[in-house]
Parts: C-alpha cells; sequence; structure tokens
C-alpha cells in the first residue's frame, strides 16, 4: 500500500502540498468561513454583538483558547517531558497583566503595552521560575510549580487591589475593535494557527530533535554533548509565554480577569486535555480539549428527567471527567491519537484482508 | 535518628538552628517581647507545625519508598475531617452515642478506617498497574484528589461546617502567662510529637521499619530475599493515608471541615517535604515545624503590623523557594 517514491516525484508541487497538508488545510478553511457558515445555517449576522453566530464564535475562541493552553503545556509534558502544576500562573500573569494595563492606560495604548509587558514579564518569570527550580528532579519541580502558582491564586485572592475573589472587568478600558466579537475570533484564529505552525517546525528543527532526546533519556542527552538545563529552560520558559498568550486571549474574550485564572484548573484542564487527547503529538492536545470542552458544555447543559424528577448531570462533570481520565491514563495511556497511531497500520491490514488483491502486497 | 547528626550534616543543622533562632527571635520583636503574646504564637505554631507533619509524613515516607508523590494526600486529610464532623453532627448518631467524648473516639476511628480503605483501594487499583509509568501516578494521584474533592462537594456541599458540638477536652482552657489556650489544642501537639516518635521508631527499630528502609534502598534485592514489597508498598501507603485522614479528623474540632483544607493542607506538606528534602523522615518532621512556627510568626506580624493576612499563607511557599535556591535537594535531601 506504500506508494512508491517515484510517483511522490511525479505529482506536481501544488499536488504535494495538498497530500501533506490537506487536512490542515481543510481546518483552517473550516476555522475561517466559521462564522459565516453558523450564520448562514442560523440566519444570523456573524457581526454585531447579538445572535447565534456570534454566540457560536465565542464558543470557539473558549474551546481554541483550551486548545492552545494545551498545546502549549503539551510542549512542556509531550514534548519534553518535564511535569509542571503550575502552567495556570502564566495563564493568569497574562490576564492579569493585560488588564492592568488596559485599566490603568485604557483603549489601544493599555492593550499593545499590556501584551508587550505580558511577553516580557512571562518570559522573564519562565526563565527565573526555571533557573530557580529546573535542577530539581521532575517531582520537586512538579511540586515547586503547583506551589509557586498556588500562592499567585491565594495572593490575587485576597489582594483588594485586583479586585480580591471577583477580580475586575476590563469592559470599558478596551478598545471598541475588540468589543466586535468577530474581531476576537479572527485573532484567535490566526494566533491558533501560528502556534500549531511554529510548534509543529520547532519539533522538526535540531532544537526540537533535542527536546525529543532529553524526554527519552536526559542522561544520553546530557552525555551526548547537550547542555540539556539550558533546553529545558527554553522550552519551559515558551510554553509559559504561550500560555500568557492564551491567557490575554482569555481575558479579552470574558472581557474580565479574575484569580480563577491563576487556579490550578488551568493547569489540570491541558494536562487531561493533553492526555486525554495523546501526548506528545501535534493534534492530540487539539482534539482532547476541543472534544472535552464540547462534553463539558452539553453535559453541564443537559437535564436528564427519570419518572417525576430531573436531575440536573452537570454537577457530575467534574466527576464524569475524573473517571475518563483514570481510563484513559489505565487504558489507553497514550491517548486517542497516540492509540489510534498504534493501531491504524494493524486496522489497515485488517481491512485489506477483505479486499480482494491487496493481501499480496500488504502483507 | 543517627542520620542528621552525621558530621557531614552539621552545616545543615546549623543553619535550620538559626533559621528556628531567627523565628524566635523575629516573634520576640513582634509580640514586643510579651511573654504570653510569645507563647501563644509558638504554640499556634507548633499545633500547625503538628497538622503539617500529619500530612507530610506519608507524603515523605510514600515518596521515599514508592517513589510517588501522592497528591491525594490532602484529600484525605480533607475526608477525615468531614467523617469525624459527621459522625460527632449527625443527628442519627447523637441519639445511638450520646456521650460526645465517645462520639468523638468513634469519628477518629471512623476517619482512620475510611482513610486506609481508601488508601488501599488507590494503591491497588490506581498506583499498581502504573508503577512502570512514575509520570502517570503523579497525574493519577493529582486526578484522584480532584475526584475526591467533587464528591466531598456533592456530599457535603460548599458551606464549611463548623465544629459546634463540644467534648470535655474541646471546651476546656488552660492559662499560660495570663493568655487562655485551648486544652484539645495541646492535646494535638502532643499527640503529634507521639506519632513523630512512634512513626521514627516503626522506621528504625522494628522489623517491618527495617523492610520498609531497604525497600527505599533497592527494592529488587528486597524482594530477591523473599519478602514481599508489593504488600510493604500498600501497607506504607496506607499508613499514609490513614495518618493524614487522622490528622483532619483531630483538626477539625477548631479547623472545622471545609472545601480548601485539602489543598491549603497539601500545599503546606509540599513546602515541608521539599524542604526537608524529599524522602527524609527527619527533615520533614524538622521542616513541619519550621513551616508551621514560621506561618504563625508571619500570621502574628501581618495581622499586628500590615494588616493583610494574605503573606501567612504565602510564607510555606517562600519559605521553600528561598531555600530551594540555596540547597535544590532540601535540607536533608540527599544530593
Amino acid at each position: 500500500m506504500q506508494t512508491p517514491a517515484t510517483s511522490i516525484q511525479q505529482k506536481p508541487a501544488w499536488r504535494r502540498t495538498l497530500d501533506t497538508n490537506g487536512v490542515f488545510l481543510l481546518w483552517t478553511a473550516f476555522l475561517l468561513i466559521f462564522p459565516f457558515l453558523v450564520g448562514a445555517i442560523s440566519g444570523t449576522s456573524p457581526t454585531g454583538r447579538r445572535g447565534e453566530s456570534v454566540f457560536q464564535q465565542g464558543v470557539m475562541i473558549e474551546y481554541l483558547t483550551y486548545a492552545m493552553l494545551a498545546m502549549s503545556y503539551n510542549l512542556i509534558f509531550g514534548f519534553t517531558g518535564v511535569i509542571s502544576f503550575g502552567h495556570a500562573l502564566f495563564f493568569g500573569a497574562g490576564g492579569y497583566i493585560l488588564g492592568g494595563a488596559a485599566r490603568a492606560l485604557g483603549g489601544e495604548t493599555g492593550v499593545i503595552v499590556g501584551v508587550v509587558l505580558a511577553i516580557v514579564a512571562s518570559t522573564g518569570l519562565g526563565l527565573l521560575i526555571g533557573i530557580v527550580s529546573l535542577r530539581l528532579k521532575g517531582v520537586y519541580y512538579a511540586m515547586f510549580t503547583l506551589a509557586v502558582a498556588e500562592m499567585f491564586y491565594i495572593f490575587f485572592r485576597r489582594n483588594p487591589e485586583t479586585g480580591s475573589e471577583d477580580g475586575f472587568g476590563l469592559g470599558s478600558s478596551l478598545p471598541e475593535l475588540l468589543g466586535q466579537r468577530i474581531v476576537l475570533f479572527y485573532l484567535t484564529v490566526i494566533l491558533f494557527i501560528l502556534m500549531f505552525l511554529f510548534i509543529r517546525r520547532l519539533m522538526f528543527s535540531p532544537t526540537g530533535a533535542v527536546l525529543l532526546g532529553i524526554r527519552e533519556n536526559e542522561n544520553r542527552a546530557k552525555t551526548v554533548g547537550y547542555n540539556t538545563l539550558r533546553y529545558k529552560l527554553f522550552a519551559i520558559t515558551l510554553a509559559g509565554v504561550l500560555a500568557t498568550i492564551t491567557g490575554m486571549l482569555y481575558a479579552l474574550l470574558n472581557r474580565k480577569v479574575g484569580p480563577e485564572m491563576f487556579f490550578v484548573n488551568f493547569t489540570v484542564n491541558p494536562l487531561l486535555h493533553t492526555i486525554v487527547g495523546g501526548i506528545g503529538t501535534f493534534i492530540g492536545p487539539i482534539l482532547g480539549a476541543v472534544g472535552l470542552s464540547w462534553l463539558e458544555r452539553t453535559i453541564r447543559s443537559t437535564v436528564l428527567t427519570v419518572g417525576e424528577s430531573q436531575i440536573n448531570i452537570g454537577q457530575w462533570w467534574a466527576i464524569i471527567l475524573g473517571v475518563i481520565f483514570v481510563a484513559v491514563v489505565l487504558i489507553f495511556p497514550y491517548g486517542v491519537v497516540g492509540t489510534w497511531n498504534r493501531a491504524a497500520p494493524h486496522i489497515r491490514k485488517w481491512i485489506s484482508r477483505f479486499l480482494p488483491g491487496r493481501n499480496a502486497e500488504s502483507g | 535518628m543517627e542520620g542528621i547528626f552525621a558530621p557531614e550534616r552539621r552545616s545543615t543543622l546549623i543553619a535550620v538552628l538559626i533559621i528556628f533562632v531567627g523565628l524566635l527571635g523575629f516573634s520576640f520583636l513582634t509580640t514586643g517581647a510579651d511573654m504570653a503574646q510569645l507563647s501563644i504564637t509558638l504554640l499556634s505554631g507548633l499545633l500547625q507545625g503538628m497538622l503539617l507533619f500529619l500530612v507530610a509524613s506519608g507524603l515523605s515516607i510514600i515518596f521515599g519508598l514508592m517513589d510517588v508523590l501522592n497528591f491525594a494526600q490532602g484529600a484525605f486529610f480533607m475526608i477525615g475531617a468531614y467523617i469525624g464532623w459527621e459522625i460527632q453532627h449527625a443527628p442519627n448518631l447523637m441519639k445511638a452515642i450520646p456521650d460526645p467524648n465517645l462520639r468523638f473516639l468513634v469519628g477518629i476511628a471512623g476517619a482512620v478506617i475510611v482513610g486506609a480503605v481508601l488508601g488501599a483501594g488507590l494503591e491497588r487499583g490506581l498506583l499498581r498497574p502504573l508503577y512502570a509509568r512514575p509520570i502517570f501516578q503523579l497525574v493519577a494521584t493529582f486526578g484522584v484528589s480532584l475526584i475526591a474533592l467533587e464528591v466531598v462537594k456533592l456530599i457535603w456541599g460548599t458551606a464549611p461546617r463548623s465544629w459546634t458540638e463540644d467534648f470535655t477536652l474541646s471546651s476546656g482552657e488552660f492559662s499560660l502567662f495570663g493568655q487562655f489556650f485551648s486544652t484539645y489544642r495541646l492535646v494535638v501537639i502532643v499527640v503529634g510529637v507521639l506519632l513523630i516518635v512512634g512513626i521514627a521508631v516503626l522506621l528504625k527499630r522494628t522489623r517491618i521499619g527495617i523492610t520498609i528502609r531497604a525497600g527505599v534502598e533497592d527494592s529488587s534485592m528486597v524482594e530477591a530475599l523473599g519478602i514481599n514489597v508489593r504488600l510493604v508498598f500498600t501497607g506504607v501507603f496506607v499508613l499514609g493515608c490513614a495518618v493524614a485522614s487522622f490528622g483532619g479528623v483531630i483538626a477539625a474540632p477548631f479547623l472545622g471541615a471545609s472545601n480548601a483544607m485539602g489543598a491549603e493542607f497539601l500545599l503546606g506538606a509540599i513546602a515541608a517535604v521539599v524542604l526537608g528534602g524529599l524522602g527524609s523522615y527527619e527533615g520533614t518532621a524538622i521542616a513541619s515545624l519550621m513551616v508551621g512556627i514560621a506561618k504563625a510568626v508571619v500570621a502574628k506580624f501581618s495581622v499586628q503590623y500590615l494588616n493583610q493576612p494574605v503573606w501567612e499563607s504565602l510564607t510555606p511557599m517562600i519559605l521553600m523557594a528561598a531555600i530551594l535556591l540555596l540547597r535544590p535537594s532540601g535540607l536533608f535531601g540527599k544530593e
């Protein structure tokens, strides 16, 4: 069933691009026409402030931010093999710094200054945490990051200057342009695609190869002569910056920031999304994030009617998620994508048994 | 206990001593050399340290033996507190066992048993299949702690439960330099000390302890000698969970039971375990007390001068970060 190498050569360039990137281009196109597609189906305008299309855009932005968070988490957890329990720290930092700058300066200046500040600050934060803690072994690192993130959570929950438990709203201090859902939607889609391409490019580069080498066997990578500490530092800082960008998008979507952005949920969710989707794969985290977020949304809004009584199963969501998670960890440790990659050759072989004339080739 | 007094540990011991003296001096200044205030601050610090130790000891021993960091340890503390509270306050049980002292003892037994059973289930069901994949163990215990929190929310709701059914000990008070302090809290401190010593004796002076320590060094060698290491693993895990549960139930009379206490104590315990050095039992004990006292001193200071209670909850993490900067494997950890 393998296509001989010669036939690839004979295909024209555009055809080869389509063969390798077809699925990616298809999804990109889908995301780009999404607002108009939903608008056409539901008969609502994709622009403006209300309507089905605008609402669905918001849902999609949420899914994409979760997917981006999972992708950034996968960069350290899946590709470098460093387990962090403090990813929410960067997510929250992005939100609060952007929010703080927008509130202090207002308008376009506030947002631009906020974005720059947030990226600079999260780079510094990533380097600082890395330098302090990367000498620690895996578990120490996990605990340390959990403690630091939790520290920020507690701090912002109790700090009256940032609105304590409630956080603060950004509505009035954001520029008019970002108030339009469709602008935010395309911003998110572009950043999402850029992040995907960037991570893919990175992992096919020599640096990416070293990161994978560290995941597989850090001592070996060290022996070969790589300064693994420096590469790990790079990975966690980069993942931190990507999470910060995601946090900013999330704050822009909700038009508020709150201490819950530092909460351990925003570490656990990308972790679960990555594991369920497939650790160390490119589309696994996206699949996990979108799939599980969709499931959560569906389950939370479902009310079961059993006889007379109505059962709101939304409150069971966390437990359902926990069970899914434990089942995946125990039974499908490679996640959806990883399991599929492993099983696909066998399935193809099995199917080809029933197709006449293919037997000789595939055997 | 000879491990921490070894000659190469001398500088560490001196550093620990300096930290404790520093904390004492700081609290001395904060309270304005008022003996009553000072002793109350230190006693509440000791109390917090003991409670932290009950969570941290399990964390430390389980990690030392099995290389598993049990993130669900805090959840066991919380479950212990809720079960103790429930047994003390459930109307049916109040009718069946009118004596509040007896009910409290039943509560302790109940919490310990539930903790042990859940711990055994967790080790057997979830951790055993994952020994080949340590990162997943970490993730799995983390997941379990979240599930436990949700289950507790479903059963008891999110509103904190406060302890209203007093028993003889919990209503007693004694005075120290003219300040009143609950007798029960003193008892908890004493129980904590007894547990520290008891577990130390178990680890250092009994056959089981020798097996456990040998397992820490080289579990496959112990297995080769015909000892069922897996069984020892389960036993140690159960012990750790039961002790955390016990901590929860004896803390409930003054802390009550709340959703947040699991995470709070887990974080404090993590700070203590990392400070002391992963896998070092003595280190964990010393660091728990250090974190507890530091928390109490900072709480006193921030209430008195800063009017900003947030620093108390940040203390363990700041202390941990500072020590880790100087010593990447904690005070008594192996390099």
